[in-house]
């Protein structure tokens, strides 16, 4: 049995290179037991090469990476009897029905009575929804269907480790919705690793999220560490109204002059001057910043505040970043 | 789509779905051998298509020349089991290739390949499934239902008894050849990523062959070049030139070569 705290996903130095290009350069990554582990980056960023490796569906080029403690190359068959797996643009046999595919599914991880089994099937039928379309053959399903019979056939043998590429990117907003509602619903029994690009999801269920960009790892934390700030800093904005420049300059200077703060922007527009202002030490900041702007009576403060950073601010930033060098 | 589960299901469904079930047997290589033989094998017999293979086998191996025969167009002095031996040989070995040329290509190009072995599911036995139904459902359809009704039809025209002994080596050469074809074209199928190849070089094999075999006996010694001549000797009691032994060692050792090719280069494969 696995300690509430013990690593479903370990990676070290995991690498993949196809002939010349790099899919994937020197991974580190650590997935704690019952988190969402949101894994984020642009097209073609290797968050499917990943999940293709942790399957043993492709083989490293160099590193080497574990799940539930096994080597994913070497215990490749093991490691699968614990997970469920969602991909991408999900296949099956054309001419079976979605119960059907459930069934096989459900017969690679459990043999029993066969009434015990087709219970089994049900019951994923009905967690997604698809009783009525159960006895159809899944040729005629359409991308939202198959994304939930991808589901139902990934959460059969009540995986440990629920790997989903991209759940969510073929559907409308409420079968969007619903996944996601069925992800949080699964967290109590379940480790959720899942890629995605779509960030607004990745906030709402994720606790932890790392960023991908080129095949490197750019950023992992928890996700209200990484909406706090980027790279450490923390972002005041502060709103002045417009009127006593030498006030405002002498504001600056004194602002400016702290050893924590980082960078000050100033951007003036309908008689008001808004300052966007970074700092290292969030402590001090809290406690000095509007008395350091205070200190000259002439100053009106219309607005200050901590920023806060939604996830796409954090990613295109990071990514931002990491492109441009 | 709805998240809500029927009333009727437990709310611990974790301990509910574990109960009574235990875990599929299979580990290692074997893993998921036997859910999936049972799948390829019901595609052989439990199918819609199980109707067709009844028909159409019997009909092109026993029934063209016993419509033949009817029409007087073949002498009474010669025996059924020349047909059988001969038109399951070679038809056998045109519908074992065309059979078995998506086995593994239409996995791999579908996709289902790669969702298959996301499950615990190895990759030997995705191979070994396919070889193994393919040799149960050309032995049912191809070699031992069109055998039996040779039989029959023997012993309605002549009256006599074929030896059963030599009958079944023989069709153990037939099956040999198809076994031959079949390896070969998994092999070619996990090699490739389109059906021309598997299909150019497999017919090629087995026109090319027939064409050179005028030309270039040796070619003899080493494909099956004469399986059909070879099974009805084998059945007829005759003895075998030591041309045709070397075929029948070569055809056989080939198979193995090709099955154990095949299950290396796809354990290397990625999807």
């Amino acid at each position: 049995m696995d300690s509430p705290n013990s690593l479903v996903i370990e990676t070290q130095n995991l690498s993949k290179t196809y002939k010349e290009a790099q899919a994937l350069s020197g991974l580190n990554l650590t997935v704690k037991q019952n988190s969402i582990f949101g894994f984020l980056g642009p097209n073609g960023a290797g968050k499917s090469t990943t999940i293709k490796l942790l399957l043993g569906l492709i083989k490293p080029s160099q590193g080497r990476a574990t799940v539930f403690g096994h080597d994913v190359q070497r215990d490749s068959v093991e490691v699968r009897k614990r997970i469920g797996y969602l991909a991408q643009d999900p296949r099956y046999y054309e001419h079976m029905t979605a119960r059907q595919i459930i069934g096989y599914t459900a017969r690679f991880f459990y043999r029993g009575p066969k009434e015990l089994l087709e219970a089994r099937v049900q019951e994923v039928i009905e967690l997604v929804g698809l009783e009525d379309k159960a006895d159809r053959p899944v040729r005629g399903f359409s991308g939202g269907e198959r994304q939930r019979l991808g589901i139902a056939q990934a959460q059969v043998n009540y995986p440990d480790l629920l790997i989903l590429d991209e759940p969510a990117a073929a559907l409308d907003p409420m079968g969007r919705h619903d996944v996601l509602e069925v992800m949080e619903k699964l967290r109590k029994y379940t480790t959720i690793f899942y890629s995605t690009h779509i960030l607004e999801d990745v906030q709402r269920v994720s606790d932890t999220v790392a960023i991908l960009n080129r095949g490197m790892l750019i950023a992992e934390a928890p996700i209200n560490q990484l909406l706090q700030g980027n790279g450490g800093s923390v972002m005041y904005t502060i709103t002045l109204k417009s009127g006593v420049e030498t006030a405002i300059t002498e504001a600056q200077d004194r602002v400016t002059g702290q050893p924590w703060v980082q960078h000050l922007s100033m951007a003036a527009q309908d008689g008001q001057i808004d300052w966007q202002v970074s700092v290292t030490d969030d402590a001090a900041a809290e406690d000095l910043l509007l008395r350091l702007i205070l200190e000259d009576r002439n100053l009106k403060v219309k607005h200050f505040g901590r920023k806060a950073y939604n996830l796409e601010d954090v990613f295109l930033e990071m990514i931002g970043k990491e492109n441009s060098k | 789509m709805t998240a809500q589960t029927h009333p009727h299901v437990t709310h611990d469904l974790r301990l509910a779905a574990r109960q009574g079930l235990l875990p599929a047997r299979g580990s290692g290589w074997l893993g998921g051998f036997n859910n999936m033989f049972a799948k390829e094998l019901g595609e052989w017999f439990r199918t819609r298509r199980w109707w067709g293979r009844i028909l159409i086998w019997p009909a092109l191996i026993n029934g063209v020349p016993g419509l033949f025969r009817a029409l007087k167009q073949i002498p009474p002095e010669i025996p059924d089991i020349l047909y059988y031996f001969q038109i399951s040989v070679i038809a056998g070995t045109i519908g074992m290739i065309i059979m078995a040329q998506d086995e593994i290509i239409q996995e791999k190009q579908s996709g289902t390949a790669a969702w298959i072995l996301s499950k615990p599911a190895a990759r030997r036995a995705f191979i070994l499934t396919k070889l193994l139904s393919d040799i149960i459902g050309a032995l049912a359809f191809i070699v031992v239902l069109p055998g039996l009704i040779t039989l029959v039809q023997t012993y309605l025209t002549t009256h006599q008894l074929v030896p059963l002994l030599p009958f079944l080596a023989g069709a153990g050469v037939v099956m040999l050849a198809l076994i031959f074809y079949l390896s070969l074209v998994i092999l070619l199928g996990v090699l490739f990523e389109s059906r021309g190849p598997v299909l150019a070089i497999a017919f090629g094999v087995m026109i090319g062959g027939m064409f050179c075999a005028s030309s270039l006996p040796q070619v003899g010694y080493v494909l099956p070049m004469s399986m059909d001549k070879i099974s009805l000797m084998v059945a007829l009691e005759q003895p075998l030139p030591a041309a045709d032994v070397s075929q029948l060692i070569s055809v056989a050792v080939l198979s193995i070569v090709f099955t154990l090719v095949a299950l290396w280069r796809f354990q290397n494969k990625e999807f």
